[in-house]
C-alpha cells in the first residue's frame, strides 16, 4: 500500500470512490434532502462537503508518500488542517477574480471554498505533507513521477480550469437563476474534476507503457 | 460603420414662388393646413420621465411642483404628450436631425456633435423656408450650423460649455417678449441647454433640477398665455411643441442606449388639441421621428423624403374622416417609397384591386419582409378604398367600422415599415469594404510577422547568453499560453453583445487570471529555490539567497530591492508581495464602479462613497493626492545618483501636487456658482507647470545625467581586461538611470493630472491604478528572466486595459465625462476640451503606455554586454522595439477582428447600441495606442542618441550603428502602420 506502485486499475477504482462519492451526495440532495444547487446552494455545498471530505481525505492518505514515517492518522490530521488552509486560498483566488464579497454571499463562499479546497489542496496535503518536492513537482506540472502524482494533480487542475470555464457565462444577461455566484462556478469545478479524474487514469496508463517500454 | 444613407435620388421640386407652392401643396395634399404657427420648444436633456412619470405613474411630488402649469394644461387635457423614444447615439445633434428629418442618421454624428456641419439632407425646416415662412431660433447655435442660411434671425448661444446653467437659458427667455410682440415670423424655435448642463454638473438628483424645471414651467405658461389662449377665436392658430432631445442617466450624461437616456418627451399644445378621455399619465409610447411626418402634415408641406416616423394620430381628430386617412395614405406612400428604394424589387404599390382583395383573404402574411410589408400595405389602401367606396354610395351605417380598419391597416403597416426601416442600414458598397478589410488584415500579419522575428532574434539573444531562464527550450509557458489565450477570448467577447456591454468584466478576469499564473509560479520558485541549499529546511528566512554572478551584477541597476526591510536578497517574497498588492488592487478597481448595463444598480464602493457625502471624498482626493507623491518621490530617489536635477524635478512635482490640492480644496462642484475664477486659474497653472517640467525632464535629463564611471572605468581596466564591456555596462546603466527618470516623471505628472480633472470619486482608483502598475514593475524586475519579455509587455497592457474599465468607463457613450472637460478652461474651445475629455477617458491606458518607459529601463539587459557584433541593434530591440510593437499588434489585432464582427453584425439589432460606440471606443484607443507608443519609442530614441552623441569621443563606431538602427527602427514602424 501507500507509495508502493499504483497501477491504472487502482487509481481508476478510487478515482471512482470519489466520484461516487460527489454523485452520492448529489443524488441524496436531489432526492432525499431536496435540496437543489440553484434553489439552495448553501445547503447543497454543505451536503456535498460533508459527505466528500471524509472519503478524500481518507483515500488520499492512504495513499501518502511517507509510508513510515507517517501513520495514516497523522495524515488524515494533515487533511484535516488543509481543510481550512486551501480554503483560504482558493477562496482568495475567487474573490481576486471577482467573486462577490458581502454578508450575503458569505456562507456560500465559504462551502465552495471548502470543496475546492478538498478537490485541489487537501489530496496534495495529506499524500505529500510538508515536503517542498512535490508540492513545487506539482505545481509546477512538469516532471511528474508515478501514478499518485497524476492522481492529485490532474483532477485539481481539472476542477480549477473548470471553475474558470464556469464563471464565464456569469456576465451574459441571460437570467438564469444558475448565473449567480457561486452556481455555475461549482457546476464547472464538479464536472473539471470528474474530467481530470478520467484524464488522469489515461495519464497514468500512458506513463505504465512508458515505463514498461524502457524496462523491456 | 453602418450608415443610414439618405435616398437622394427623387426628383427635385421645379422652384416654384412659395405662394404658388403653398397652393399646390395644399391641393395635392387635400388637407388644409391645421396650423399656421409653429413654436419648437427644445429643452435639452429633458427626461419624459420628469413631466409624465413612468411606467403609467405621475412623476414624484417635487417634479410635479415644479411644473405647476404644464400639468395643469395635461390634466385639464389641453395637451397630447408623449415619451418619445429616441434613437441611440443620444446626443444633440444627431437628435435634433432626427425630428426634423424623421430619419435615424449614423452614427458617426456622434463625433461630428460639437463641430456641426450643414444639414443637406430633405427636411423640415427647409420645406418650410421654402414655402415662404419666416423661421427664427434664440438658443442652442447646433440649430445655426445645421441650417446656416434659413433664418430670418437668430441668436445662438453655444452648447459646449457646461459649467453655465443660468446665462444659457437667459439668452434665450430675454427674447420671449420682443417674439410675441412681432408677428413676421411663422417658425420660432427655442432650445434650452440649461437642464442639460445642470444634469451634467449634478445628475438627474441636482439641487438645480427643481428651479430650472420651474424656469421651463414659466416660459411654456408665458408661450401659451401669449400665443395661444389669445388666438381662441381668431382664424390663425399657433402650435408650441415643447420637445426635449434625448434623456439623462441617474448621473446626467447620455449618449447610449438605456430607458434613462432614451425616454425623451413630445408635448403638443394648441388650440385643436383636446385630450378629455385619457388620463395625461398613461404611458404614450412613439418615436422622436414620428414628430417629424407629424409636424409636416399638421402644417401641409410634404413629409420629409427620408422620414421614417408615423404621424401621432391623436393630433388630426380635429380633421374630418377623409383627411385623417388621406394624411395616412400620404404617410404610408411616403414609406413605401423609401422601402422601395431599399428594396428595389418592390412593387406592391401599383397592384390592382383585385389583388389587394385577395391580400385581404390571405390572412397569412409570409416571414419574408418584403412580401409581409406588401401585404400589409395593399391591405390598407383596399381597406381605406372599400371606406371610399362605402363613403360614396351613401351606405352610412358601416361607416365607423370601415373607418376604424382603414385606419388600423394603415397604422399596421406604418409600423411595421418603420420598424424595418430603423433597423435597416444600408449596404455599403462592399467592394471597398473588403479591400478595407484585406488591406487591415495584411496590415496585422505583416505586423504580426515583425513581431515575431523580433522576439526570436530577442529571444535567442537572451538565451545565449543568460542560463537564468530554466527551460530555454521548452517553447511556452503557461503564462505565455495564457497570452494567447486572453487575446483569443477577447476578440471571441467581442462578438457577443452582452460580453460588449460587460466587458469591464471580461478584462478584470482575463487580467487577474494572468496575475494568478504568475502568482502560482512565484510560489512554485520559491518551494524550489531553498531546496538547491539545504532539502529539508523549512524556513525561508534562514536560507541564504541563490546568488549567482549574474545576480550581483543585476542589482548594481536594480533599485527597488530597497522596498523591502531586510537586504537579504530574497527576491521570491518581494516577488509575492508585489503580485498579492496587484492582485487586490484590481478587485478593488473592479469593486469601485459597478459598470456595464445590465448590473448597474448593485451596490459599489462609488456609489458608497457618494451616499457618504463630499466631505467623505475630499479626504479620499487628499489621501490618494498624498499616497501619489510619496510613491513617486519614493521612485525618484531610487536613483542611484541625486543631482540637483533630480531634485529640481522632485519639487516640480511637490509644487503641482501642492496646485492639485488647492484646486481640490476650492472647488465645489455641487455649487451654485457656475464657474469658479480661482480654480480655473489653478488648473491652468498646473497645465503649464506640468508639462513645463515633463517636456523639460524629457529634453534636459539626458544631457545633465553623468555619464557613468568615467573614473570608475580605470578601475574596470585594471582588474579585467575587458575595457570596452565595462564601458558598454556603465554607458547602459546611465541610459537605464535617465530613462527611468523619464518616466518616473511622466507617471507621476499623468497621474496628478487625472487626479485633477477625473471626477473626485475616481481619486483612488487612479492611486490603485499606479500603484498595481508600480508593484508590476518592481515584480518584473524583483528577478528578470523569470518571464518573457512580451509576457510582461502584454501584463503591463492588460492591466492599462483594465484600469480603464475601473475607472467608470463603459462601452456606452454615456460614461465619458463631459463634465471634467472644462477643468481650467476659461473660454470655449472645442479643440482643448476634446483632448481633456480624451485625456480623461483613456486614463489608465496611457499610463500603461507611459510606464513603459518606466519599464524599459528595469529590463535585462545584461547579456548585451556579452560581445556580440550587433549587440547595438538588439540593445535598441529590445530596449524600445517590443514595448511598442506589442500594444500595437494587440491593438491592430483587436481593431482588425471587431472591424469584421461589426460587418458580420451590422443587421444585429443591437448594431447602433452596443457595437457601433463600441467600434468608436475601438478607434479612439487606437490613437491612444499611437500616442502612447510614440512617446515611448520618441523618448528611448532620444536619451539614447543623445548618450551616443556625449560618449562618441570614447567609442567612435557607435553613432554609425546607431543611425542604422534607427533607420531600421523608423522603417519597421511605417511598415508597422
Amino acid at each position: 500500500m501507500g507509495t508502493a506502485r499504483i497501477g491504472a486499475a487502482a487509481a481508476s477504482t478510487l478515482h471512482s470512490l470519489c466520484a461516487l462519492g460527489v454523485a452520492a451526495a448529489y443524488f441524496l440532495a436531489q432526492r432525499v434532502c431536496v435540496l437543489d444547487l440553484v434553489a439552495h446552494p448553501a445547503q447543497t455545498l454543505r451536503l456535498l462537503l460533508v459527505i466528500e471530505a471524509p472519503i478524500t481525505i481518507g483515500v488520499y492518505s492512504w495513499l501518502r508518500r511517507d509510508t513510515h514515517g507517517c501513520s495514516v492518522w497523522k495524515a488524515i490530521g494533515r487533511g484535516l488542517l488543509a481543510l481550512p488552509v486551501g480554503a483560504a486560498i482558493n477562496a482568495f483566488g475567487a474573490i481576486v477574480l471577482g467573486a462577490p464579497v458581502g454578508i450575503k454571499y458569505w456562507t456560500v463562499t465559504a462551502y465552495w471554498s471548502l470543496l475546492m479546497s478538498l478537490f485541489t489542496f487537501v489530496p496534495a496535503a495529506c499524500a505529500f505533507g510538508p515536503s517542498r518536492m512535490d508540492w513545487q513537482r506539482i505545481l509546477s506540472f512538469s516532471k511528474l513521477l508515478d501514478a499518485v502524482d497524476y492522481m492529485i494533480s490532474v483532477p485539481a487542475y481539472g476542477a480549477i480550469i473548470g471553475a474558470w470555464i464556469g464563471a464565464w457565462p456569469m456576465p451574459l444577461d441571460w437570467e438564469r437563476p444558475w448565473q449567480e455566484w457561486p452556481i455555475c462556478v461549482t457546476y464547472g469545478a464538479i464536472a473539471g474534476y470528474l474530467t481530470g479524474m478520467v484524464a488522469s487514469v489515461v495519464f497514468i496508463v500512458a506513463l505504465h507503457r512508458k515505463v514498461h517500454a524502457k524496462g523491456e | 460603420m453602418p450608415t443610414s444613407d439618405p435616398v437622394s435620388d427623387a426628383e427635385e421640386v421645379e422652384e416654384l414662388p412659395p405662394d404658388r407652392l403653398r397652393s399646390l401643396y395644399r391641393e395635392v395634399s387635400k388637407i388644409p393646413p391645421v396650423y399656421d404657427r409653429l413654436i419648437l420648444m427644445v429643452i435639452d436633456g429633458l427626461p419624459a420621465e420628469f413631466v409624465l412619470g413612468r411606467g403609467n405613474k405621475p412623476p414624484t411630488k417635487n417634479m410635479m411642483e415644479a411644473m405647476p402649469y404644464t400639468h395643469s394644461l395635461l390634466s385639464s387635457g389641453k395637451a397630447a404628450a408623449y415619451h418619445a423614444k429616441a434613437a441611440p447615439p443620444t446626443v444633440t445633434m444627431p437628435r435634433l436631425k432626427a425630428m426634423v428629418s424623421g430619419a435615424i442618421g449614423g452614427f458617426l454624428d456622434v463625433a461630428f456633435n460639437f463641430n456641426t456641419q450643414a444639414m443637406l439632407e430633405d427636411n423640415l425646416l427647409e420645406q418650410f423656408y421654402r414655402i415662404g415662412w419666416k423661421l427664427v431660433i434664440h438658443g442652442d447655435e447646433t440649430w445655426i450650423k445645421l441650417f446656416p442660411r434659413l433664418f430670418h434671425r437668430q441668436d445662438g448661444v453655444s452648447s459646449f460649455y457646461v459649467k453655465d446653467t443660468v446665462e444659457v437659458d437667459f439668452n434665450v427667455s430675454r427674447h420671449l417678449e420682443a417674439e410675441f410682440a412681432s408677428t413676421d415670423w411663422n417658425f420660432l424655435i427655442l432650445h434650452y441647454l440649461g437642464l442639460d448642463h445642470v444634469g451634467h454638473i449634478g445628475g438627474r438628483q441636482s439641487i438645480l433640477m427643481a428651479p430650472k424645471l420651474k424656469e421651463m414651467d414659466d416660459v411654456i405658461k408665458r408661450i401659451h398665455m401669449n400665443s395661444i389662449l389669445d388666438q381662441e377665436n381668431s382664424d390663425s392658430h399657433t402650435l408650441l411643441v415643447v420637445v426635449s432631445d434625448h434623456g439623462m442617466t441617474d448621473g446626467g450624461n447620455h449618449g447610449g442606449s438605456s430607458y434613462e437616456e432614451t425616454d425623451s418627451l413630445a408635448l403638443f399644445i394648441g388650440h385643436g388639441v383636446e385630450e378629455s378621455n385619457y388620463s395625461p399619465y398613461d404611458h404614450n409610447e412613439a418615436f422622436q421621428v414620428d414628430i417629424a411626418p407629424t409636424l409636416a402634415l399638421l402644417f401641409g408641406v410634404p413629409i420629409p423624403k427620408n422620414n421614417i416616423g408615423v404621424l401621432l394620430t391623436k393630433l388630426f381628430d380635429s380633421l374630418t374622416d377623409d383627411q385623417r386617412l388621406r394624411s395616412l395614405e400620404l404617410n404610408s406612400w411616403q414609406l413605401l417609397r423609401l422601402l422601395k428604394a431599399h428594396l428595389p424589387g418592390l412593387h406592391c404599390g401599383e397592384s390592382s384591386c383585385y389583388s389587394c382583395e385577395k391580400g385581404l383573404e390571405t390572412n397569412v402574411p409570409t416571414s419574408e419582409a418584403k412580401q409581409r410589408l406588401c401585404y400589409l400595405f395593399s391591405k390598407a389602401i383596399s381597406a381605406h378604398n372599400s371606406w371610399q367606396f362605402r363613403q360614396h354610395s351613401d351606405f352610412i351605417s358601416a361607416d365607423i367600422n370601415y373607418f376604424q380598419v382603414a385606419a388600423e391597416s394603415y397604422n399596421d403597416f406604418l409600423r411595421n415599415a418603420s420598424e424595418w426601416l430603423s433597423h435597416r442600414a444600408t449596404d455599403k458598397p462592399v467592394n471597398v469594404l473588403m479591400s478595407a478589410i484585406i488591406m487591415m488584415l495584411v496590415s496585422s500579419v505583416l505586423l504580426m510577422g515583425i513581431v515575431f522575428c523580433l522576439f526570436r532574434r530577442v529571444h535567442f539573444a537572451q538565451v545565449g547568453c543568460c542560463s537564468q531562464l530554466e527551460d530555454p527550450y521548452k517553447i511556452l509557458h503557461l503564462d505565455e499560453v495564457f497570452v494567447f489565450i486572453v487575446i483569443f477570448l477577447h476578440v471571441l467577447s467581442l462578438g457577443a453583445s452582452s460580453l460588449v456591454e460587460e466587458e469591464q468584466y471580461t478584462w478584470h478576469f482575463l487580467t487577474s487570471t494572468l496575475y494568478l499564473i504568475f502568482l502560482s509560479r512565484t510560489i512554485e520558485s520559491l518551494l524550489k529555490r531553498p531546496n538547491s541549499v539545504t532539502l529539508q529546511n523549512k524556513d525561508d528566512k534562514t536560507v541564504l539567497p541563490h546568488s549567482s554572478p549574474t545576480d550581483a551584477r543585476n542589482n548594481s541597476g536594480h533599485k527597488f530591492t530597497k522596498f523591502r526591510p531586510s537586504k537579504i536578497n530574497n527576491h521570491g517574497t518581494c516577488r509575492l508581495f508585489s503580485v498579492v498588492v496587484v492582485l487586490i488592487c484590481g478587485r478593488l478597481l473592479r469593486g469601485w464602479h459597478q459598470g456595464g448595463v445590465n448590473w448597474i444598480y448593485l451596490p459599489d464602493i462609488s456609489k458608497l462613497l457618494v451616499h457618504a457625502g463630499t466631505s467623505t471624498i475630499k479626504v479620499c482626493q487628499i489621501l490618494s493626492l498624498f499616497a501619489i507623491i510619496i510613491l513617486g518621490s519614493h521612485a525618484i530617489f531610487k536613483l542611484k545618483s541625486t543631482t540637483n536635477f533630480v531634485y529640481g524635478v522632485w519639487s516640480s512635482l511637490l509644487l503641482s501636487a501642492f496646485l492639485v490640492m488647492l484646486h481640490t480644496m476650492e472647488n465645489h462642484i455641487y455649487d451654485l456658482e457656475p464657474m469658479n475664477l480661482s480654480t480655473t486659474s489653478i488648473a491652468q497653472v498646473f497645465y503649464v507647470v506640468a508639462s513645463t517640467s515633463a517636456v523639460l525632464t524629457f529634453l534636459a535629463s539626458p544631457w545633465i545625467f553623468p555619464v557613468y564611471s568615467m573614473e570608475k572605468q580605470m578601475v574596470y581596466q585594471v582588474r579585467s581586461n575587458s575595457c570596452s564591456t565595462k564601458q558598454r555596462d556603465s554607458f547602459l546603466l546611465s541610459i537605464r538611470e535617465t530613462t527611468y527618470l523619464i518616466g518616473t516623471t511622466y507617471t507621476a505628472f499623468w497621474c496628478l493630472l487625472q487626479l485633477l480633472i477625473q471626477q473626485p470619486i475616481n481619486a483612488i482608483p487612479i492611486l490603485l491604478i499606479y500603484l498595481q502598475i508600480l508593484f508590476s514593475i518592481i515584480y518584473f524586475s524583483a528577478d528578470r528572466s523569470f518571464h518573457r519579455q512580451w509576457v510582461e509587455v502584454a501584463a503591463i497592457y492588460f492591466l492599462g486595459l483594465a484600469g480603464h474599465f475601473g475607472l467608470g468607463n463603459t462601452n456606452s457613450l454615456a460614461t465619458i465625462d463631459v463634465a471634467g472637460a472644462f477643468i481650467g478652461i476659461s473660454s470655449h474651445s472645442a479643440v482643448l476640451s476634446g483632448i481633456l475629455m480624451f485625456v480623461i477617458t483613456y486614463a489608465s491606458p496611457s499610463l500603461s503606455y507611459l510606464s513603459m518607459v518606466m519599464y524599459i529601463d528595469m529590463k535585462d539587459i545584461t547579456f548585451i554586454s556579452s560581445t556580440h557584433e550587433y549587440e547595438w541593434s538588439i540593445f535598441l530591440e529590445k530596449m524600445i522595439a517590443l514595448p511598442c510593437l506589442l500594444p500595437l499588434l494587440f491593438n491592430s489585432l483587436v481593431l482588425t477582428s471587431f472591424t469584421i464582427i461589426l460587418l458580420l453584425m451590422r443587421n444585429h439589432l443591437f448594431v447602433w447600441s452596443v457595437f457601433s460606440p463600441k467600434y468608436l471606443y475601438v478607434c479612439a484607443a487606437t490613437v491612444c495606442v499611437y500616442i502612447g507608443v510614440f512617446i515611448v519609442a520618441a523618448t528611448g530614441l532620444y536619451t539614447y542618441s543623445v548618450f551616443c552623441f556625449r560618449t562618441r569621443n570614447p567609442q567612435e563606431k557607435c553613432p554609425q550603428v546607431l543611425r542604422d538602427n534607427v533607420i531600421s527602427h523608423s522603417q519597421t514602424n511605417v511598415i508597422s502602420q
